[in-house]
C-alpha cells in the first residue's frame, strides 16, 4: 500500500473512531430495516431462511446509503476536498481508501447485527457457513465501491442525498441478485450458490477497476 | 363478437393510445423547449448589440 | 431549403404512421395462439429496438465527450449533446415499451409482469438512464457534462451483466419468458409486412425526435456559453 492510501485510511478511520457517527447511524438504520421486515413478514422455519437473504441485502443497502452519504459530505466541508485534489497523488488512492474505510464500517456493522439476524429469525444455516463469510464480503464490497464512487459523482447536486441511491442502486442490481441467492442457497442447502459467488466476483473486479480508472476524471471534473 | 375479443381489442387500443400520447406529448414539450430556446437566443442577439 | 427538406420528412414520417397503423390493424392476421392482442407487437417491438438503439447512441456520445473535452472540445460539445438526445428519447420510447408490454402480457399470457432476463434488463436500463437524466438535472455547474457521461458509461457497463445474470437465475427458476423471439414467431407475410412498415415508422419517427432533441440542446448549450462568457467580458 503506498503511503498516501495508508494515510488516507488511517485519517478516515480515525476520524470515525472519534465520533463513531457512521457506525452509529448505520447499526441503527440496519436494526430498524431488520426488525421492521420481522414485523411485516413474520419469518417462522423454512420460510425465515428463504427472506433472510433478501432482508439482510436490504437492511445493509439502506444502511450503507446513510453512511455514503456522508462519506465525502465531511470532505466538502472547509475546503479539504480542494486540497485533496491539488495533493499530487493521484486521485484513485483517496478512492480506495474511502472504499476500504467504508468496507470496514459496513462489515463490522454486519458482524454486530449477524447474531441479531440469527436471533430474531431462528435461523440454522442448513449448507456451508463458512461461504457466508465469503458472500458477504464481495457483496459489501460491490455496494460500498460503486456507492463509494457514484457519491463522490452526485457531491455537487442539489439533492445528494437523493440522488445517490437513484444513481447506485439499478447498477447495483445485479450484485444484488447475485448477494440475496447465494446468501439463500447458503441457508436454505437447496441450491449451489458457486455461480452467484462467480459472479460476485466478476462485478467486484469489473466494477472496481472501472471505478478506479475513472474516479480522476470526475474528481478533477472542472 | 365474445366478451374476450373486446376485451382484447380494449387492450390493443389502449396500448396505441398510450404509446400516442407519450409520444406526441414528448413532442409538444420538445417544441415549446425549441420555441424558448429561440426566444433566449433572439433575447441574446438583442443584448449584444 | 432546409426547411423544405424538414418538412417533406416530417410528412413521410406521418406517411409511414398512417400506412404502418393500417397494416397493423386492418391488413394483418390475428395471430393463431394470440388473436388479436398479438397487434400489440407493431408498435411494442419498434419501440424496443428504437429505445435500444438510442441508449447505444448516448453511450457513444458519453465516449465521445470523455474522449474529447481536453481537446477537440467543440466535438465534444456536440458529442454530450448526443448523449443527453439518446438518453431522453431512448426514455421515452422505453417507457412505451414498459407500458405496451404489461398490458401485452396481461392478454397473451395471463400475467403482466415477469422477471425473465428481457423484462428485467429493459427495466433495469430504463432506471439507469432515468437516473442518468435527474442527474443532469440536479447536478450543478458545469462539470455536469463529465459526470453524466461517466454515469452513462457505467450504466451501458451494467447492463449485459443484468442480462446475464438474470439468464442464469431463469435457468435454474425457469418462468414464463414473454414472446420469444419477435420476429421467429411470425411467417404469415402480411404480418411480417406490418411489422416492417411499422419498424420503419418508428426509426423514422425516433429519429425526427432525436435531431430535434439534440438541436435544441445545442441551442441550449449555445447560450450558456455566450451567457458565460457575457458574464466574465462584464467582471473584466
Amino acid at each position: 500500500m503506498t503511503r498516501a492510501l495508508w494515510t488516507h485510511l488511517l485519517k478516515d478511520l480515525r476520524i470515525e473512531w472519534r465520533s463513531k457517527e457512521a457506525i452509529n447511524s448505520m447499526l441503527f438504520f440496519a436494526l430498524l430495516v431488520v426488525v421492521l421486515f420481522s414485523l411485516a413478514f413474520d419469518p417462522r422455519g423454512a420460510f425465515s431462511r428463504d427472506i433472510a437473504g433478501g432482508v439482510l441485502c436490504v437492511a445493509t443497502m439502506f444502511a450503507s446509503v446513510s453512511a455514503l452519504n456522508q462519506a465525502w459530505a465531511r470532505e466538502i466541508r472547509h475546503q479539504v476536498l480542494d486540497a485533496q485534489r491539488m495533493a499530487p497523488t493521484p486521485g484513485a488512492e483517496l478512492f480506495l481508501a474511502k472504499v476500504l474505510a467504508n468496507f470496514l464500517f459496513v462489515s463490522i456493522v454486519q458482524i454486530v447485527l449477524a447474531p441479531v439476524f440469527l436471533v430474531m429469525y431462528n435461523l440454522r444455516v442448513e449448507g456451508n457457513a463458512w461461504l457466508l463469510a465469503l458472500v458477504l464480503p464481495l457483496a459489501t464490497w460491490a455496494l460500498v465501491a460503486n456507492g463509494t464512487f457514484f457519491a463522490a459523482l452526485s457531491i455537487r447536486s442539489r439533492n445528494r442525498e437523493l440522488l445517490l441511491p437513484l444513481i447506485l442502486f439499478p447498477i447495483f442490481m445485479p450484485a444484488l441478485l447475485a448477494m440475496v441467492l447465494a446468501t439463500t442457497a447458503i441457508l436454505t442447502g437447496e441450491s449451489d450458490p458457486s455461480l452467484w459467488i462467480k459472479l460476485l466476483v466478476g462485478y467486484d473486479i469489473i466494477f472496481t477497476t472501472v471505478s478506479l480508472l475513472l474516479f480522476d476524471v470526475i474528481f478533477h471534473a472542472e | 363478437m365474445d366478451p374476450a375479443t373486446v376485451l382484447d381489442h380494449q387492450f390493443v387500443v389502449a396500448a396505441y393510445t398510450v404509446t400516442w400520447v407519450l409520444q406526441l406529448g414528448y413532442l409538444t414539450w420538445l417544441g415549446l423547449k425549441w420555441r424558448s430556446e429561440k426566444r433566449n437566443a433572439a433575447r441574446r442577439t438583442d443584448h449584444s448589440r | 431549403m432546409k426547411k423544405i427538406g424538414i418538412a417533406l420528412y416530417a410528412m413521410a414520417t406521418v406517411a409511414l404512421m398512417i400506412w404502418g397503423f393500417y397494416q397493423a390493424i386492418y391488413v394483418a392476421p390475428d395471430d393463431a395462439l394470440q388473436g388479436y392482442i398479438f397487434r400489440i407487437i407493431y408498435y411494442h417491438v419498434p419501440s424496443a429496438s428504437v429505445a435500444f438503439v438510442f441508449f447505444a447512441v448516448s453511450l457513444l456520445g458519453s465516449v465521445g465527450f470523455l474522449a474529447n473535452r481536453r481537446g477537440h472540445t467543440e466535438w465534444a460539445q456536440v458529442a454530450d449533446a448526443w448523449a443527453v438526445a439518446g438518453a431522453e428519447v431512448g426514455v421515452v420510447f422505453c417507457t412505451v415499451v414498459l407500458i405496451t408490454g404489461p398490458i401485452w402480457g396481461r392478454r397473451a399470457w395471463g400475467i403482466w409482469w415477469t422477471w425473465d432476463a428481457r423484462l428485467t434488463t429493459t427495466l433495469v436500463l430504463w432506471l439507469i438512464y432515468v437516473s442518468y437524466l435527474l442527474l443532469r438535472r440536479f447536478a450543478a455547474g458545469p462539470q455536469v457534462q463529465t459526470l453524466a457521461a461517466v454515469l452513462g458509461i457505467f450504466g451501458a457497463l451494467d447492463v449485459p451483466i443484468v442480462y446475464m445474470s438474470n439468464r442464469w437465475w431463469r435457468t435454474q427458476h425457469p418462468a414464463p419468458v414473454f414472446g420469444g423471439d419477435p420476429g421467429s414467431g411470425m411467417k404469415d407475410p402480411q404480418m411480417l409486412q406490418a411489422f416492417g412498415w411499422n419498424m420503419l415508422a418508428w426509426f423514422a419517427w425516433g429519429i425526427f425526435i432525436l435531431i430535434l432533441r439534440f438541436n435544441v440542446e445545442r441551442k441550449h448549450q449555445q447560450y450558456a456559453e455566450e451567457e458565460a462568457q457575457e458574464a466574465l467580458a462584464a467582471n473584466i
